[in-house]
């Protein structure tokens, strides 16, 4: 149990049961077999002028999974109870005994209380005020949410504890544009920082697009983690990965500049959303995806660990319990260099300093990539000055990572986002200091 | 017991603690999914029940929605603005599609036609290979009870397919495929294959051309892929006023080919239901008649002063969902004599376009757009060349005004929660650009 999620759910279950009448299923050596038991609450505040007013979403489920010689089934419910477990088994099932085991114990607490978000409640204001301190005035449309959600994976032979994430979302909508951001909190600091950044949209809307630009470029804590999230973390899923091959073929293959240090590290997020197992029930383990450029290991979930004892399991996670689980990041850090802000910004005029990305793709067949910015500054007298407006980096995903000429000392919590990849909605997180691109093409 | 007895059972209590507005809204469904890529496949099977409640009065609401069946729990505390729910209204008669009640496509069913596909584009084109699928064929059955006496059951059957394809060779972006259709049985691997390899070949041997014009043959997904990016010209009550701008002096927006409909009950649509998700009777509306603006698409609740205007038009795809007013069969009326190889073969020198890359962009005034595409250069009715990584230009009152003749094969696509369709069109005044 991480963070300070209070009352976690599946706590009572009967495990030892569960995994008896997994084994059922489960009836070849090499048969993996799990059940997964999933409780979510989101509590939103939409823009004060539409109703329904104050809106919560609750919901418990299990599913229970078979994973056959490549081949997985799924039966997903939305209830929890000895016999909709039951029912879920069977439907994986690929012959059923005679003489099952008898049902496991399955009552789940129910929700106790009324749901109750006072600091979302409160977060509005305080971003209206916060945008007062910097003078401007301009219409914004705020929805805050709260994202609760509780897992627990029971296997024939691994039961993981009860793991909890609590984390906070906002969109704001504005005439011009729209943002949307991740938190770990709810503060006024967090509130600040919001306004810092729509401030900043606000001042850059009108900013003309940049010419097309082959130079020095800068990116912001923000936008590294995006370019690192696409770029690298998708690059190294290892269903990714067996587009072109198999992803074991990776290992060792320089990816980008002796620079880069790249970790995933679930147990290192923010305090809200630390992990301690994956939703296969696996430990999570500090994964150096590259190191010094270099690929050491790929996210992996159970489906490839058990074709090649190099990859190591533990990135696996699902969009929701009808989802089966895909290798993907939670947490990426990208390991602090040497340069200040000042080295950074060296010998770098008439260059770009982009602090934020909103997209990003990369095609996994060609290895083309693609990184949207919705604002930059051009770097005058070593400092960002005057705003560009929308931009995008286009090019092969390895010669830019090999383009990364710098890395900043101090890293920040930064770029968490909503991943979306596969219509597989996840929240991913991230630790990044800015960096120094050399040679890179930027265009409108 | 009635099956919409639990619902008025939570209706019921919360009208006991004096909420003047409630509404109650429970589905539940079933699907079989199936996944495969080259390393594997994984079939689910699921089975989803939720329901949710709006609730409120004259200065605040809520809004609850949970797993399971309906049930009386610990409301949260209202808050914001007050609620407003619509009237029950009469629908005419419907008879639900035939397919409602067949069986879900089963496991080796849904395997064997992963398999006949790959077979079949490998005979269209060697080599090339499906990088994922995923075929989702699943039913569902929604209730909906409210304060305001609306008590409306409605149901679907849908199934759905994304195929991801890569050529032979890896130098080109893979394409994708989206489709929709009552019963996954309907899916034709061969037609599939086909058109999986049409859009393979343009994108691996195509180039970008050098700015051109002509006349350009829109295949159904493209001129639909249109027709959705201008949605805002057609829905909501903004819609009236942006489409003014683009009148012309006769006092069109488009050419006399030009009609737009959304029908959220038509016949052997997809969607095809007879309530919308607020419980509102689904009708069809006439948006543009022979290029001439009739109405905007409207939820009930958007034309307070002449409920005629309005329709069933609120989506509400799953439990999760808030009602919002989408189209449900957005649709270009399809001229049934023409036939789409006759447009063309009618073709003296221009580009018939098969595929968009993406999404197309508009301008946020409606002023212009541009949509990657991808297709064939033709000459006297002939293909002579292949296009791709190329863009449709052209201001937003010429592509609707420049729709000269449209054929009979109305084909839909599933854009966003609703349905968009459009037959083969012929468009002049465009351009293709880099």
């Amino acid at each position: 149990m991480s963070g300070s999620m209070l009352d976690a759910p599946f706590t009572q279950l009967d495990t030892a049961g569960i995994a008896r009448s997994l084994t059922q299923i489960a009836d070849q050596p090499a048969d993996l077999a799990d059940a997964f038991f999933e409780r979510i609450e989101t509590v939103e505040l939409p823009p004060p002028d539409q109703a329904p007013g104050f809106r919560v979403w609750r919901e418990t489920g299990l599913a229970v999974r078979l994973q056959r010689e490549g081949r997985t089934w799924l039966a997903g419910r939305d209830q929890i109870s000895a016999d909709v477990f039951q029912n879920a088994l069977r439907r994986v099932a690929r012959a059923m005994p005679r003489a099952p085991y008898p049902l496991p114990e399955l009552e789940t607490e129910q929700w106790s209380t009324p749901p109750e978000a006072p600091e979302v409640l409160t977060f509005p204001t305080a971003v209206s005020q916060a945008l007062r301190t910097h003078h401007v005035d301009f219409p914004v449309q705020l929805t805050v949410r709260r994202h609760r959600r509780w897992v627990r994976v029971i296997g024939t032979h691994l039961a993981s504890g009860t793991e909890g994430e609590s984390f906070y979302s906002c969109d704001a909508v504005m005439p011009w544009t729209r943002y949307g951001c991740l938190l770990d909190e709810l503060s006024h600091e967090k509130a600040e920082d919001l306004a810092r950044r729509l401030v900043n949209l606000y001042h850059t809307r009108d900013a003309e697009p940049p010419a097309p630009w082959c130079g020095v470029v800068i990116l912001g804590a923000s936008a590294t983690a995006v370019l690192l999230h696409e770029a690298v973390a998708h690059a190294l899923e290892a269903d990714t990965l067996a587009q072109g091959g198999h992803p074991e073929a990776s290992l060792g293959v320089r990816m980008g500049s002796r620079l880069l240090n790249v970790f995933d590290d679930p147990s290192s997020a923010p305090s809200g959303v630390q992990r301690t197992a994956d939703d296969e029930g696996f430990p999570v383990v500090r994964r150096c995806l590259l190191r010094a450029g270099v690929v050491e290991q790929p996210l992996c979930d159970t489906a490839w660990t058990r074709r090649s004892d190099r990859l190591t399991a533990g990135a696996g996670r699902r969009g929701n319990r009808h989802l089966p689980p895909g290798p993907r990041s939670s947490h990426l850090e990208l390991v602090a260099g040497e340069l200040s802000r000042k080295d950074l910004l060296a010998d770098a005029e008439g260059g770009l300093y982009l602090p934020e990305a909103d997209q990003g793709r990369l095609d996994p067949v060609t290895g083309k990539f693609v990184l949207r910015f919705p604002y930059g500054r051009r770097i005058q007298n070593q400092v960002p000055g005057s705003p560009v407006g929308p931009c995008w980096m286009r090019g092969q995903v390895s010669d830019l990572l090999d383009k990364i000429a710098g890395i900043g000392a101090q890293t920040f919590a930064a770029g968490a986002g909503w991943c979306a990849k596969g219509g597989v909605k996840l929240p991913v997180w991230a630790t990044c200091p800015e960096i120094r691109i050399q040679g890179v093409e930027i265009g409108p | 017991m009635n099956s919409a007895e639990p619902l008025r059972e939570v209706l019921d209590g919360l009208r006991r603690q004096h909420w003047e507005e409630v509404e109650v809204f429970h589905k539940k469904g079933r699907s079989r999914t199936m996944q495969v890529s080259p390393y594997g496949d994984t079939t689910s099977l699921r089975q989803e029940e939720g329901w949710a409640v709006r609730a409120g009065d004259r200065r605040r609401s809520f809004y609850y929605a949970a797993s399971g069946p309906p049930r009386a729990v610990a409301w949260p505390e209202a808050d914001g603005i007050g609620l407003r729910l619509p009237s029950a209204r009469p629908g005419p008669h419907w008879s639900p599609p035939s397919t409602l009640d067949a069986p879900l496509i089963g496991e080796g069913e849904a395997r064997g036609f992963f398999s006949g596909l790959a077979k079949e584009l490998d005979r269209e084109m060697p080599g090339a290979k499906l990088l994922s699928g995923y075929l989702d064929d699943g039913s569902s059955d929604s209730q909906l009870v409210s304060s305001r006496e609306i008590q409306v059951r409605v149901q679907h059957r849908v199934a759905s397919l994304h195929l991801e394809a890569v050529g032979p060779t890896a130098t080109t972006p893979s394409i994708a495929l989206d489709i929709a259709d009552h019963d996954a049985r309907r899916f034709s691997p061969a037609a599939l294959a086909r058109r999986l390899a049409d859009l393979l070949l343009v994108s691996e041997k195509g180039s970008a051309r050098p700015r051109d014009r002509g006349e350009f043959i829109l295949a159904p997904p493209v001129a639909a892929g249109l027709l959705a990016a201008l949605g805002d010209l057609w829905i909501g009550p903004e819609a009236e006023e942006r489409s003014t701008a683009l009148i012309d002096r006769n006092g069109r927006i488009g050419s006399p080919a030009l009609t737009i409909i959304d029908d959220g009950r038509l016949p052997g649509g997809v969607l095809e239901a007879p309530y919308d998700g607020e419980g509102q009777p689904t009708r069809s509306v006439t948006l543009v008649e022979e290029g001439s603006f009739r109405q905007p698409l409207l939820a009930w609740w958007q034309t307070t002063s002449n409920l005629k205007r309005s329709s069933g038009c609120s989506l509400r795809p799953g439990w999760r969902d808030l009602p919002i007013p989408g189209s449900t069969h957005l649709y270009l009326q399809p001229d049934p004599s023409i036939r789409a190889v006759s447009l063309i073969q009618s073709l003296s020198r221009g580009y018939y376009l098969i595929g968009l890359a993406g999404p197309p962009r508009i301008e946020p005034d409606f002023t212009r757009f541009a949509a990657p595409v991808s297709g064939f250069a033709i000459t006297s009715g002939q293909p002579t060349g292949t296009v791709a990584r190329a863009w449709l230009v052209g201001s937003v009152s010429t592509f609707l005004s420049g729709i000269v003749a449209k054929a009979r094969d109305l084909t839909f696509s599933a854009v966003g929660g609703g349905m968009v369709g459009s037959p083969t069109v012929l468009a002049k005044g465009l351009e293709l650009r880099q």
